[in-house]
């Protein structure tokens, strides 16, 4: 497939690696050398510098056989003309970033008549998520499966009873999950049996909702609490949505905003929002706002530095649920091992366009610890590898496990003799390095040998 | 630095040097040459030390800039010691030193060679040495990057590192499917080259090896006369052709391919290429003409072309004896070995487009005393080069100077006279293999001392890496985390 990106930033790049894991051509555009440097020397992709407006670097991109264009650079309307333009030259499909809520009503109008085909909002799908954690009682980004009868959650080893210092042949786990990883100094294992687990991991675990809550936690998130007042940091775009979210359902916002035409703004458009103008690191401020009692303080300002360590120093009121907008995927599975619950705009995206693309035959795709693996959700395909056989004669590498099986409306944690049959719903864990196996074991049909090889990558 | 990744595919390379050595394996065992078993044992020792390395264990796949780097730089290396094995054990090569000499002259396309009896070496070992010039030309680890798909991201890094030219880019996203796509071009013009030479007479031996040498502007020939040992004009003609096209850099065939004639008409670097050559064959013409060296004008025009050609795009070939030149001619001629190919060819020394950026920065200074603030940018083919590639040009061409002197120096001990010494390290350097006086069209390098000559090989490794690469080996701080 070839894709083209226009626009190298935080989301082009996190996009571009996603896809250069893939079987894909990637061609990325961006007027800044330097960008594209980064690029050019840490993916597998070709580098053109240039404006994606410019019909003639779309040309010399091969714009009329593409398969896909992105555009996300940091302009809207860029992005909306580069699509058209791209659509018009010849490219199948084309997705566009539109951020500002000004278009937030017409993004449908948009969209049919400049013949784009996906139109990826970041900062509403980001409200959209937070305020899915804040109203039901999930686990934040690690999703729900199989319409919320499998999920995937993490574990702080040392907040489970009895774990830390066991193997995991060991250790007594509740019926019907499984471990898909160990996050051990930053780096993610595919765990076997005789791996003792430490303290300071984090393990990743798939299974059925029921068998999840019986896990031995010591500090039980309080969860289940509902959220009855919320106080957001910053009223950047993710806060006007989110407050509208959380309006809508009856929850008392309060945003502390300190730029005066802005707070002009929200109060303007969230009528029932407590606006408080003043600064956001000024704990004064926030105390005789009673941040104590807030059922759950979101910091979502413009600075990663400054919401985590707001998160961090919430974490004293003993608030139930605390999250903070970490936009540099990187820092992700370090602020993670910290406890604070972490959203990421990039990584949010990057699993919404990466669903899109993925189409029929995955249900969702998200990314976890900034994008070093994925979890899918697939329909079995008839005359795939993956069907037919017991699992344990397949041989799936190591980095993709299938987490669980939905067959015939029952959750099954599959096992060795496990047979998956067409039209089985699997959760399927996989690690960065092992995406392109994705495709050979779940989506090609089983052919001969001497195909086979010939499509060897 | 990861040093397993690293070892692991050194040994995947050498399994490629392996595999090249059973073509002239083959032809020994067909012609029942003496030199059968030399190759046997060579495929056999480099197999064990390439399974060996590659069962090394590796930390992490990872391959960064550092690990490019070594494997570049050491893949050469050890191609070079593997690739003299049949030199040795055929005992074609009296000593080590010789047959490491010509082993690397091969690889890197030098073609200086120290073999003093062309004709009665066996066929596999005189195929053997244009195979290697053909594995060497477009680069030996970029034909790995086309075949083996395990490097993906540090294939880009490697592929900088091997192609020549101060600024290498993709032809198409997939690092893997542009050394595909150099490969094909390269195996084509062989091919075709091939082809044509069978037409002209040759045999197909003689069409291959040649094609071979031609291709990868080499310069080795099986015949003590070179190109002159076959007295035809068409076949002079056919070879000198194939060098111009080696020389010019292979991105542009693609383009070709892309119909962006444009784009090929516009690049100043390839105007620039073909100027320098029609310039010089004219002044070289006229020049012998004057002093009528030979006795028509047609075949003036034609060992003029010749040897122009041969000594820009560093090939070596000669179809005559241009040490009876006037000096003037000679003169050109050295001097031209300084010039070299286009970037992205498989041409060695300075390269057309470090010349041309360079005149382009002496320009800018000469406009820069006129209006001080002047803001004038560099640009190549309409595009802006930034200020951080010129300066590498510039240090560079220093670089290759200071090298060029030092090692004429060191090479003058021998006692060999000034323009003996200078073309020699001129000829290593820039991978000419062909020079002046001692080391003139019918000379080898025989005569050198042991120590000149891996003095020698050293200047061909640098030559054919560009520099710094080779260098990198030599900061402590590359090798630490």
């Amino acid at each position: 497939m070839l894709v083209i990106i226009v626009g190298a930033g935080k989301l082009g790049y996190k996009i571009a690696e996603a896809f250069s894991q893939e079987d894909n051509n990637l061609i990325v555009i961006d007027s800044n050398p330097e960008v594209l440097e980064r690029v050019a020397n840490s993916l597998d992709a070709l580098t053109i510098k240039g404006n994606g407006l410019d019909i003639s670097i779309l040309k010399q991109a091969d714009i009329t056989k593409c398969d896909l264009l992105i555009a996300v650079t940091s302009n809207d309307e860029v992005n909306i003309l580069v699509s058209t333009i791209a659509k018009k030259l010849g490219c199948k499909k084309v997705i566009a970033r539109i951020r500002n809520p000004e278009y937030a009503s017409q993004v449908g109008f948009i969209q049919e008549q400049m013949e784009i085909d996906f139109v990826a909002n970041p900062d509403w799908e980001m409200a959209r998520e937070v305020a899915k954690y804040l109203l039901e009682s999930s686990a934040l980004h690690m999703g729900d499966y199989a319409e919320g009868r499998v999920v995937m959650d993490d574990f702080r080893v040392h907040e489970l009873e009895g774990y830390g210092g066991k193997t995991l042949r060991d250790i007594q786990f509740p019926q019907g999950v499984l471990v898909a990883a160990v996050l051990r100094d930053n780096q993610l294992i595919i765990p076997h049996g005789d791996i003792e687990l430490a303290d300071s991991d984090v393990i990743y675990m798939i299974g059925t909702k029921e068998g999840m809550e019986k896990m031995p936690e010591t500090v039980k998130d309080d969860a289940s609490r509902l959220v009855r007042s919320a106080m957001i940091l910053g009223g950047g775009r993710v806060s006007y949505h989110l407050a509208r979210l959380l309006l809508q359902n009856g929850v008392a916002v309060k945003i502390i905003e300190q730029d005066q035409e802005r707070c002009d703004f929200l109060a303007e458009n969230l009528r029932k929002a407590l606006i408080i103008r003043g600064d956001v690191t000024d704990m004064n401020l926030l105390t005789e706002e009673n941040l104590a009692e807030v059922d759950a303080l979101v910091s979502l300002t413009g600075f990663d530095e400054e919401n985590i360590l707001l998160a961090l120093s919430a974490q004293q009121f003993q608030i139930p649920k605390v999250i903070a907008k970490v936009s540099r995927p990187n820092y992700v599975p370090i602020i993670e091992q910290l406890g604070v619950n972490v959203v990421n705009p990039i990584l949010i995206m990057a699993s919404e366009i990466l669903r899109y693309i993925q189409g029929g035959r995955v249900v969702s795709v998200s990314l976890l610890l900034g994008g070093e693996a994925e979890v899918l959700e697939i329909i079995a395909q008839p005359q795939t590898r993956v069907v037919g056989k017991p699992l344990k004669d397949i041989g799936l590498p190591k980095g993709i496990i299938i987490g669980s099986l939905v067959h015939n409306g029952q959750v099954v944690i599959p096992h060795g003799d496990t047979v998956i049959e067409p039209e089985d719903r699997m959760i399927v864990f996989c690690i960065k390095s092992e995406l392109v196996a994705i495709k050979k074991y779940f989506y090609q049909p089983t052919r001969g040998f001497l195909s086979e090889l010939w499509n060897r990558d | 630095m990861n040093y397993g990744i690293v070892i692991r595919i050194l040994g995947n390379l050498l399994f490629f040097v392996a595999l090249a050595m059973l073509f002239p394996l083959g032809i020994a065992f067909f012609t029942n040459g003496p030199d059968t078993m030399a190759f046997a044992y060579s495929i056999l020792l480099t197999c064990v030390v390439g399974l060996l390395m590659s069962l090394f264990p590796e930390r992490s796949q990872k391959i960064r800039a550092r690990e490019a780097l070594a494997i570049v730089t050491f893949g050469w290396i050890l191609a070079a010691i593997f690739g003299a094995f049949p030199f040795l054990f055929s005992g074609a090569a009296t000593s080590v030193v010789d047959a490491f000499f010509e082993s690397m002259s091969g690889l890197t396309t030098t073609g200086s060679t120290i073999l003093n009896n062309l004709e009665l070496m066996p066929q596999g070992i005189l195929f053997w040495r244009s195979l290697t010039h053909w594995l060497g030309g477009m680069g030996i680890l970029v034909l790995t990057l086309a075949i083996l798909p395990l490097l993906g991201v540090g294939g880009f890094q490697i592929y900088k590192a091997e192609t020549p030219g101060p600024l290498a880019d993709k032809l198409v996203p997939r690092m893997k499917d542009t050394a595909k796509i150099l490969y094909l071009v390269y195996g084509g013009l062989t091919l075709i080259q091939t082809l044509l030479l069978l037409a002209g007479g040759m045999n197909l031996y003689q069409a291959v090896v040649h094609a071979f040498s031609t291709v990868g502007t080499g310069g080795f020939s099986p015949y003590t006369a070179s190109v002159g040992f076959f007295n035809s004009a068409y076949i002079h003609y056919i070879i000198a052709f194939f060098m111009l096209i080696s020389g010019i850099n292979f991105s542009l065939f693609y383009e070709a391919y892309k119909k962006r004639f444009r784009d090929i008409w516009t690049n100043s670097e390839l105007r620039l290429y073909l100027g320098i050559i029609l310039i010089c064959t004219l002044v070289i013409t006229l020049a012998l003409l004057h002093s009528s060296v030979y006795q028509s004008v047609i075949e003036t025009v034609r060992h003029a072309f010749f040897q122009v050609v041969s000594f820009i795009t560093t090939t070596g070939f000669t179809t005559t004896n241009y040490e009876n030149w006037p000096a003037f001619c000679k003169t050109i001629l050295f001097f031209l070995m300084f010039v070299g190919g286009s970037a992205g060819s498989t041409a060695g020394s300075i390269k057309i487009i470090r010349l041309l950026l360079v005149l382009k920065l002496v320009r800018r200074e000469i406009g820069r005393i006129l209006h001080p603030r002047a803001h004038i940018p560099i640009q190549l083919n309409g595009k802006v080069v930034g200020n951080d590639v010129a300066i590498s040009v510039i240090s560079f061409y220093g670089l290759y100077i200071f090298l060029f002197v030092i090692a004429s120096i060191l090479l003058s001990i021998e006692g060999i006279g000034f323009l003996s010494a200078t073309s020699a390290a001129a000829a290593a350097l820039g991978n000419v293999g062909i020079g002046f006086e001692f080391i003139g069209p019918t000379q080898t390098f025989s005569a050198f001392s042991a120590s000149s000559k891996l003095l020698l090989t050293f200047l061909m490794l640098l030559g054919r890496l560009e520099l710094f690469t080779v260098f990198l080996l030599f900061v402590p701080s590359f090798w630490r985390d």
